[in-house]
């Protein structure tokens, strides 16, 4: 029973490349643009934490699971790519 | 009781003033008078099986005084079924047979005059409020002849407000729809010429939002608003259905009686009415946001300055009440926001038939503010139809960042509850 939950957790993740549309959607909602280079900075592209918590409501919905914001400490996240990181992350939580 | 009243030839007893006014319910065209007088225990707490019964009930207070909570019997839980019996009353479902009695577990003698009110409560757990039919009854001057519409589930203090009018004021007709017509209720209407109609804001954008042809064939001069925040785009609709209706809105709880009567075709009240004293009538003011009332009105064992639990903004000339202040307040990393005021700013969008507008747990930001919101019908042809991202950008054009719906989800149907209301 116990393999069968973490198994039917998996199926539910997004992946790196999911949660990269979902954060397009954010911005697109706002008339900007996702730049494909994850090294982008979000200063630049304009995505703050608002937008940043918008995403996590985003996976959250898309996967019917409650991401454990708690769980990671706090951490540095400045580029496209630190964002997909921590949120791929966050499902394994 | 200081309501007219005359003699009814058969009983002997004094009937209320209005008691030969007009009263359709069920589709049959009565009047008071003609509406059987049941045998009720005193106190008895009465859950109507239909709207024709709780008439029934309400005209049998009216001329005999008995001590009575009206009800439906679907807001009369277990619990509360215990807890009236335990308080001395005879409880039971009154229909066309008559009233079928339980025993109360504590008989005591009655409290002539006396009614009682269950209020939703802001707990969930409803709660015992005493009235008589003269605290229950708010207007008083004269009226010019109305048909009025009863949308309202019996015994709620709105259904009382509509009730204790026709009762008391000769020329004011009623006309009750059962809550399975309610959908259809402008064609009840237009059959039996309601020119007026008291309902909640949910119940009027329920209206607009089904049949809004429907609605225009109401010949309707008085419309009148209540029991939820009422804001500026619904009056601005119902104004365009009805350039020259008289459209007002009332602020009355069964705590407070009401309070606030506002003509003028704007959301919220000027703002010079606070800490106005008048005899006889209410004092309004604000306490930490909070609408406190000071009112000749108020239920049994109330008295002073009453916290209402109501959410006040004062926004230019204007004090809005913007929702229930343990539910409007949405707190975004620090910034606080009104629900009702996000939730304004959505109806204000011509495509947005409704919205409902809560906080929702978020990482960062401890809460963020999100939506539901139904669509107008479309038109055919209409390609206006905004997206989720167009809706966001209207709430952004207007609102502080921290204030704007990120998640907006769309749904087919205006939700409601036998109160009308939407729990918005």
């Amino acid at each position: 029973m116990h393999s069968l939950g973490c198994r039917l957790r998996r199926m539910n993740e997004l992946s790196r490349a999911q949660i990269r549309d979902l954060m397009a959607q954010v911005l697109k909602n706002q008339d900007k643009e996702l730049p494909a280079d994850d090294a982008a900075q979000l200063r630049e592209i304009g995505f703050r934490s608002l937008d940043f918590s918008e995403l996590a409501l985003r996976v959250e919905d898309e996967t019917g699971e409650e991401l454990n914001f708690d769980a990671p400490g706090l951490r540095r996240i400045a580029t496209v790519g630190d964002v997909l990181d921590f949120l791929v992350e966050l499902q394994h939580q | 009781m200081t309501v007219a009243t005359t003699r009814s030839a058969a009983s002997g007893h004094p009937e209320p003033a209005g008691v030969d006014n007009r009263v359709v319910v069920g589709g049959a065209a009565l009047t008071w008078r003609s509406l059987p007088l049941p045998t009720l225990s005193d106190p008895v707490a009465v859950l109507a099986h239909s709207a024709v019964h709780a008439l029934t009930a309400a005209r049998q207070h009216a001329v005999h005084g008995t001590e009575l909570l009206l009800s439906t019997a679907s807001r009369v839980d277990a619990a509360m079924r215990t807890e009236l019996l335990e308080a001395g009353f005879t409880v039971g479902v009154l229909d066309d047979d008559g009233l079928r009695p339980h025993a109360p577990a504590r008989p005591r003698a009655a409290d002539p005059g006396r009614l009682w009110l269950l209020t939703s409560g802001s707990t969930g757990r409803p709660k015992r409020v005493g009235h008589t039919l003269d605290t229950l009854t708010t207007v008083r001057a004269e009226q010019p002849d109305r048909t009025w519409l009863c949308p309202y589930a019996p015994g709620t203090y709105a259904w009382w407000q509509v009730v204790t009018l026709s009762l008391t004021q000769p020329g004011q007709h009623l006309v009750v729809v059962e809550p399975d017509e309610l959908d259809d209720w402008p064609t009840v209407a237009a059959a039996h010429g309601v020119d007026a109609a008291s309902g909640t804001p949910t119940f009027w954008r329920r209206t607009l939002y089904r049949d809004a042809a429907a609605l225009a064939r109401v010949p309707l001069r008085q419309i009148t608003l209540g029991g939820e925040p009422v804001d500026q785009a619904i009056l601005d609709q119902l104004r365009e259905v009805f350039p020259t209706a008289r459209i007002s809105w009332i602020y009355a709880s069964s705590e407070v009686g009401a309070s606030i009567v506002v003509h003028d075709g704007r959301a919220g009240f000027p703002v010079d009415w606070l800490d106005r004293e008048a005899p006889g009538r209410p004092t309004l003011s604000v306490r930490d946001d909070e609408l406190v009332v000071t009112s000749p009105y108020h239920g049994a064992g109330l008295a002073g300055p009453i916290r209402t639990g109501d959410r006040v903004q004062v926004l230019d000339d204007r004090v809005l009440i913007t929702g229930r202040l343990d539910s409007d307040e949405i707190n975004v990393g620090g910034s606080k926001v009104s629900a009702g005021v996000v939730r304004g700013v959505l109806t204000g969008h011509p495509a947005v038939a409704w919205a409902r507008v809560t906080g929702r747990r978020a990482p960062v930001l401890g809460r963020m503010v999100v939506a539901e919101v139904v669509l107008t019908p479309a038109g055919p042809g209409d390609t206006n139809v905004p997206d989720e991202g167009a809706l966001v950008r209207w709430c952004a054009d207007q609102l502080p960042e921290h204030a704007v719906p990120r998640r907006i989800r769309v749904l087919t149907e205006i939700p409601v509850k036998e109160t009308l209301k939407s729990d918005v």
